[in-house]
């Protein structure tokens, strides 16, 4: 029994020594290694990560990044890298705070004015499609979609995107200067349904937008089915347009593809996400470069010297 | 009227009742029967229903990606080769081995802790303050698993980021075997307590008293009577706290650093759990991703009921003491 007391007291002797380990202002060590933080493979931030420093290959395949990844969500890899002086991981630019250190991509700093100069290359494009204008069952359903597309882009659109964590382009207009251009929203259109699909990344906003702007439409019924990027284009122009599973507009949270080109004037931008390469407020470094990213989650580069001679 | 009295003069001969109250007592008894099943058939829907999506990786081929080998599932060392919904090779062998690692180290924390405070709850404390610690321990085992998840990474993700530091190694912001191992001993703990306190305190008062008559003082009785009397409860307090290791997702997945190879032995090194390997992208993925989360599932409950048959077949050889 001794022998029992004798390990429990060196457990808690263990621990009360831990306690007192604090991080003390030692010299910041450049040799140490990486630790690597990402998201797993469902996320969309991972995917506009790691097509945004060029590394498509690993936005569905954990196999090609470097051994010994940590997989967290967006709140794990932004409080791990308040602790983890030696990690680096990138989160969602609603995230970032003082806390911990955002890196500037390519020389820019990330911020959200230089978002929206369109500085800041780290981001990825949140895109609308509408039906073409020619395609609408009735002339009610397309001067509510056209009416939503400009709601969009007014101020009050603006607030409710920033407010879903992504950053708006630039507007001047709130909806009440330009809704006089707009009659179809003063009648009654309760009985209208639009449906609404594309990218689920865009699934939050879209369904924060149609909420607000709804009411302000004659109570229009919007219909949420968001299934991914690429039926966003098939499923309002594309090959199942005229489906059972046809929208009125569709989301994608990446650049169309040239075979998803669409009819003039039914295309556009509501939004960038970016994202932000993290890393602890102590780690000297304070920008890399999208090859340097690369290298980093390859495991081309595993120390932190390498990174900053 | 008297054709219903004869229905039910009927009804009592046919099924040996002689009374109004046998009858009440047969409905009763019906009753009791029927939300017993009821409740019995959960665990069957559940495992139907578990087996159903758990299986379809292996006896499908999953939309043109083609079969999952079951034999490669259960050895790989590797979660997933190749691009997530387009590869069917995933593997969770080395997760089996980290979740058993993981939990007998988790037990072999708490058992030791747990099993003694049981002891100076039961037989030690004066009578006031082995209330106050009674109610304590219970509180902790209400306690929902998401609060010890956040208080895991809140603190114990940092004190194991700092150990590791001490010990010159450079842990991945303390995620980690270690911090774990820690995060379930704290959780099993109070199960553990609880329930050996109870199997302390039923151990017959006689054979107390006959030690202590033989001239044993207080601690040997305690320990070498009192205890190995409760060995059977302790080992059904051990299977309960083993379970709830093994099962445990949300505060693992937080403090694992869900590593997708291994096995993690190492202490500092990232790691990852059955439970915590289900939970991870659970809610935004499709197809043979989710389903296969199913199968790990599967897996568990499989290790979960090897796990506890191996401890009941040690506790039925430790042997029972007369206990009340």
């Amino acid at each position: 029994m001794k022998k029992l007391f004798l390990v429990i007291l060196s457990i808690t002797f263990v621990f009360g020594l831990s306690a007192c380990g604090d991080t003390t202002e030692e010299e910041w060590d450049t040799s140490s290694s990486i630790s690597v933080y990402t998201r797993d493979t469902t996320s969309g931030t991972r995917a506009g990560f790691m097509g945004g420093i060029g590394f498509d290959e690993a936005k569905e395949d954990d196999g090609v990044l470097v051994d010994g990844f940590v997989i967290k969500d967006n709140t794990g890899i932004f409080s791990t890298m308040q602790t983890d002086e030696f990690g680096i991981g990138y989160i969602s630019m609603a995230t970032l705070t003082d806390d911990v250190k955002g890196l500037a991509f390519n020389g820019v700093e990330p911020t959200i004015a230089n978002t929206m100069a369109n500085e800041y290359e780290l981001k990825r494009p949140f895109n609308y499609v509408t039906r073409a204008l020619d395609d609408y069952a009735s002339d009610t359903e397309k001067n509510i979609t056209l009416a939503f597309v400009a709601f969009m882009k007014t101020l009050d659109g603006s607030d409710i995107i920033t407010n879903q964590g992504a950053i708006p382009l630039e507007s001047t207009q709130t909806w009440d200067e330009i809704k006089a251009d707009y009659p179809v929203c003063e009648q009654d259109n309760s009985g209208v349904t639009i449906k609404f699909g594309g990218s689920d990344s865009i699934e939050k906003i879209a369904k924060a937008l149609t909420e607000s702007f709804a009411p302000k439409c004659g109570n229009f019924v919007p219909e949420h089915d968001h299934t991914g990027s690429s039926d966003g284009f098939k499923r309002t122009q594309g090959e199942e347009k005229d489906g059972d599973n046809y929208k009125h507009i569709g989301f994608a949270s990446r650049p169309f593809k040239d075979s998803e080109a669409g009819a003039e004037g039914t295309q556009g931008q509501l939004a960038n996400d970016a994202i932000v390469a993290i890393v602890h407020k102590s780690n000297p470094l304070n920008g890399v470069t999208a090859e340097e990213l690369v290298k980093i989650y390859s495991g081309e580069i595993t120390t932190w010297d390498e990174l900053l001679d | 009227m008297t054709e219903i009295k004869k229905q039910i003069t009927r009804f009592k001969k046919k099924f040996n009742f002689n009374s109004k109250k046998e009858v009440i007592d047969f409905l009763v008894r019906t009753f009791f029967l029927l939300s017993t099943i009821l409740s019995a058939s959960f665990i069957v829907i559940i495992i139907i229903f578990i087996a159903q999506k758990g299986v379809i990786p292996f006896v499908t081929d999953n939309d043109g990606i083609g079969r999952v080998n079951l034999w490669k599932f259960l050895t790989g060392l590797d979660w997933l080769k190749g691009t997530a919904f387009k590869s069917n090779l995933y593997g969770v062998g080395f997760i089996i081995i980290n979740t058993l690692y993981i939990s007998f180290f988790a037990l072999l924390i708490s058992m030791p802790i747990g099993v003694l405070t049981a002891l100076f709850i039961a037989k030690i404390a004066p009578k006031k303050i082995a209330e106050f610690l009674r109610t304590v321990v219970e509180l902790l085992a209400a306690v929902p698993s998401i609060v010890y998840g956040l208080f895991g990474s809140g603190l114990i993700l940092t004190l194991v980021y700092n150990l590791a530091k001490i010990f010159g190694v450079q842990s991945k912001g303390g995620n980690s075997v270690l911090a774990v191992i820690l995060v379930l001993a704290l959780m099993i703990l109070p199960t553990i307590t609880a329930l050996s306190e109870v199997a302390i305190r039923s151990v017959n008062k006689d054979i107390e008293h006959g030690s202590l008559a033989l001239g044993a003082t207080r601690t040997q009785t305690n320990f070498k009577v009192v205890l190995s009397s409760a060995k059977s409860g302790i080992f059904s307090a051990a299977i309960l706290g083993l379970g709830r290791a093994l099962g445990e997702a949300t505060a693992v997945s937080l403090v694992a650093g869900n590593a997708r190879s291994g096995p993690s032995l190492a202490f500092f090194e990232i790691t990852s759990t059955l439970t915590s390997t289900m939970l991870q992208g659970l809610k935004e993925t499709i197809g043979i991703d989710y389903d296969i989360r199913f199968s790990v599932g599967l897996v568990l409950m499989v290790v979960i009921l090897f796990s506890n048959l191996t401890l009941n077949f040690i506790k039925k050889k430790v042997g029972n003491v007369d206990v009340k």
